[in-house]
């Protein structure tokens, strides 16, 4: 029995629904669809290389075996002591480049584009840069540390299983931190100065008007680069796979480039869909939590909301004035 | 209407695309494919001698698929299109450890049926273009490890791993080089053809005869604990070579850094290049020698040429394999890419020895002692267990008898779980 009041109205819902299903199917498609193949294929035992081994259905093994694998644990430890080393140095300095951004009066696009550069680069051709200003024989680096007798003269960067870190983490921060700067910058710019002004009339110091105004304020911002980042992070690949193929021996290998040889060196499709699968079940947990911690802020942050317009980047239209 | 009159064009042209297609593959020639390598010297050699067989086959035309120079890619490559029971390629270039993979697989073809004649060739070359007894595939050019020396610096090669060592140091001493020996270090299938080489040098292997791990036994322990102690301090290989590839090491040899190398045939010509090459003229080859309870011996690599199981045209897939295996074109191939024909009968000729760049005798004395990499479906996963962990032993993250042990065990793992 259909209300004639709303007939027009369902109709209408549904011709939108039709609209936007060429647009949800294609949705679905490129991104739940990949996922949903590559759980499937976790679930069976999959060897391109034995293909008289068939593919059987073999359930949570993969997964089983993974929890079990050394190389493994080794590889989601050593991910994530990456994230946790990178990520707080880019945001420390991307705070401090967003700052000076924010200061600076004369050349402020020259400035905005300096800073940008590293982050217009490919990760694939930083890798590269990187390699060469560390490579053992004729790197910039190692050459002109080894001039002031700092190393060895055997010493060599990408052979040594803690030292192989360096390149990887300066690249990355290098390449990044202006990313962070940029999205702590429009957090920056929504502060209303006035804020500032008023502390600075009562009498506060720098260092107080940081801590206790433009700190908070930014919070919001600083958290969706957090985020951002830490995913990243977590997803780890060009880097090490260029920079230094995940050696010596397997010190600088993080997850997906473990999951990435499983999958196509190894070609064990169902081995190594299941280490697929877990990156993505880490980062999207990670994902989960940042945006809970996102939650929280904002409504730590929602009185500041009545007594200027200081929303942060992320508010959506959804939070009523 | 006008999307009516659209679609009725689409279709007439779908009609048209389909008529010339079918009709060209029914009418005119059959068409053969072929995928391999094609990059500097060797695409020209490879498409002249594909021109000469359609010219000899008027009825045929051969179609070339460049595939990636990349061996690893080329591999992924291969297995897609194979697990996808893809008729074409209907020839394949296999590297020399791929042929026992893609046979199990039942990728490819045996060839017995055809008739080949596989006498001449060297006998490492043609086990592994052999899986489980059946001929699979056929050599087409091989690639052996040599050690390079420097005959400036010394007046014969040395005749024991200990009187390299000894040499080496004292070139590094005398202040000749900068480095002793230099080989492929890095993590990758070219550190598993230098560790075959030490094992042979001691009297180990990777798998014996029946397919048994013995990568964990006492020769093998000798030869790893011996190329550790080359790249530890004061020893005379650089450790920076443990992130060097094939070109890296030809660099410090070419510059004139280091007294041996260790690399494969192709450096030849590019060392003898005294535009470029510092030690042009100054270089010969010898094998790898032998420690007290070894042989000398040089890892086997090289391409072969196999036929897809599921070619629409096997025969003719034949007759392309054996035109371009024949003498002739393996001479043309040695003469403009330098590569080296597996055929014995090759090297007691005077046209060889002509065509190649390197002296033939000091070549042939290294193929004669060459060793196949263990032929398995599984080669490349166990080569890349041994990569990990001897890799790990020379960086000094784990001692060379546990990371032997470790790899062993993981090894027989892996072929219990592939049921071989």
């Amino acid at each position: 029995m259909p209300d004639p009041m709303t007939r027009p109205a369902r109709a209408e819902a549904r011709l939108g629904w039709l609209l936007v299903s060429p647009a949800l199917g294609l949705i679905l498609l490129v991104s739940l669809g990949p996922i949903l193949a590559t759980t499937w294929e976790a679930l069976h035992g999959h060897d391109l290389r034995l293909p008289w081994l068939g593919r059987p259905f073999i359930g949570l093994a993969n997964f089983v075996e993974a929890a079990g694998d050394p190389r493994f644990l080794a590889a989601l430890a050593r991910t994530v002591a990456f994230a946790a080393v990178s990520v707080p140095i880019e945001l420390a300095l991307g705070l401090a480049l967003a700052l000076v951004m924010h200061a600076t009066v004369r050349g402020r696009a020259l400035v905005r584009v300096a800073a940008l550069l590293p982050w217009a680069i490919p990760t694939v051709v930083a890798a590269l840069i990187w390699r060469f200003i560390f490579d053992a024989q004729a790197g910039i680096l190692t050459a002109s540390l080894r001039d002031l007798g700092a190393i060895d003269a055997a010493f060599d960067w990408l052979v040594h299983p803690v030292a192989a870190w360096v390149p990887i983490i300066g690249a990355d921060v290098w390449k990044t931190t202006p990313f962070v700067a940029i999205l702590l910058l429009a957090g920056l710019q929504t502060i209303d100065p006035a804020l500032d002004e008023a502390a600075r009339i009562d009498g506060a110091g720098a260092v107080r008007r940081f801590a206790t105004i433009t700190l908070p304020l930014v919070g919001p911002a600083l958290v969706v680069a957090a985020a951002f980042r830490t995913l990243d992070a977590l997803r780890l690949f060009d880097l090490a796979y260029v920079l230094t193929g995940g050696g010596p021996g397997t010190a600088t290998e993080p997850l997906s480039l473990y999951a990435f040889i499983a999958l196509m060196q190894r070609l064990r499709f169902g081995y190594g869909s299941a280490l697929s699968v877990t990156v993505f079940l880490l980062t999207f947990a990670c994902a989960l939590i940042w945006v809970r911690a996102l939650g929280r802020l904002d409504r730590y942050a929602a009185p500041n909301e009545d007594s200027g317009p200081v929303a942060g980047p992320h508010s959506g239209p959804s939070k009523g004035i | 209407m006008s999307v009516r009159r659209g679609s009725r064009l689409f279709t007439l042209a779908l009609v048209a695309a389909c008529a010339s297609a079918c009709g060209g593959r029914v009418d005119h020639a059959s068409r053969l494919s072929f995928s391999g390598s094609a990059l500097g010297p060797e695409a020209e050699v490879l498409r002249g001698q594909l021109a000469r067989f359609d010219e000899a086959h008027p009825d045929v035309r051969v179609e070339l698929r460049v595939t990636p120079d990349a061996a690893d890619q080329r591999h992924q490559l291969y297995v897609q299109w194979l697990t996808g029971r893809a008729s074409e390629p209907d020839v394949l270039q296999l590297d020399v450890i791929w042929t026992a993979e893609f046979a199990a697989a039942g990728w490819i073809l045996p060839l017995e049926a055809f008739g080949p004649d596989v006498e001449d060739f060297f006998t490492a070359a043609a086990e592994a273009a052999r899986w489980e007894g059946r001929l699979v595939a056929i050599p087409w050019f091989v690639d052996v490890g040599l050690l390079y020396w420097r005959t400036d610096l010394m007046d014969a090669a040395p005749r024991s791993l200990a009187a390299l060592r000894e040499a080496a140091r004292g070139s590094i001493e005398a202040g000749a080089t900068r480095l002793g020996l230099v080989w492929q270090g890095a993590r990758y299938e070219g550190l598993i053809t230098v560790f075959l080489e030490h094992l042979a040098a001691f009297g180990g292997g990777i798998l014996d005869a029946e397919g048994r791990v013995i990568v964990d036994e006492p020769p093998a322990l000798r030869a790893l604990t011996f190329m550790r102690d080359a790249v530890s301090g004061g020893g005379f290989v650089p450790s920076s070579a443990l992130t060097w590839q094939e070109e890296q090491v030809r660099f410090a040899f070419q510059n004139g850094d280091a007294a041996f190398m260790r690399n494969w045939p192709y450096a030849w010509t590019l060392l003898q290049d005294a535009a470029r090459s510092r030690v042009a003229g100054r270089v010969s080859v010898a094998p790898l020698p032998a420690a007290d309870d070894g042989r000398p011996a040089a890892a086997l690599g090289g391409a072969q040429l196999a036929v897809n199981a599921h070619s629409a045209n096997p025969s003719l897939a034949w007759e392309l394999v054996a035109f371009l295996t024949a003498p002739e074109q393996m001479l043309e191939r040695a003469r403009l890419a330098g590569q080296l024909p597996p055929r014995r009968s090759l090297y007691e000729t005077r046209a060889l020895e002509e065509a190649l760049p390197i002296p033939i005798a000091q070549v042939r004395e290294v193929i004669d002692v060459a060793v196949p990499r263990p032929v398995t479906p599984v080669y490349s996963e166990l080569s890349e267990i041994l990569q990990v962990r001897v890799h790990r032993a020379l960086t000094g993250q784990q001692a060379p008898e546990a990371a032997l042990r470790d790899a062993a065990r993981e090894m027989r793992e892996l072929l219990a779980r592939s049921g071989l």
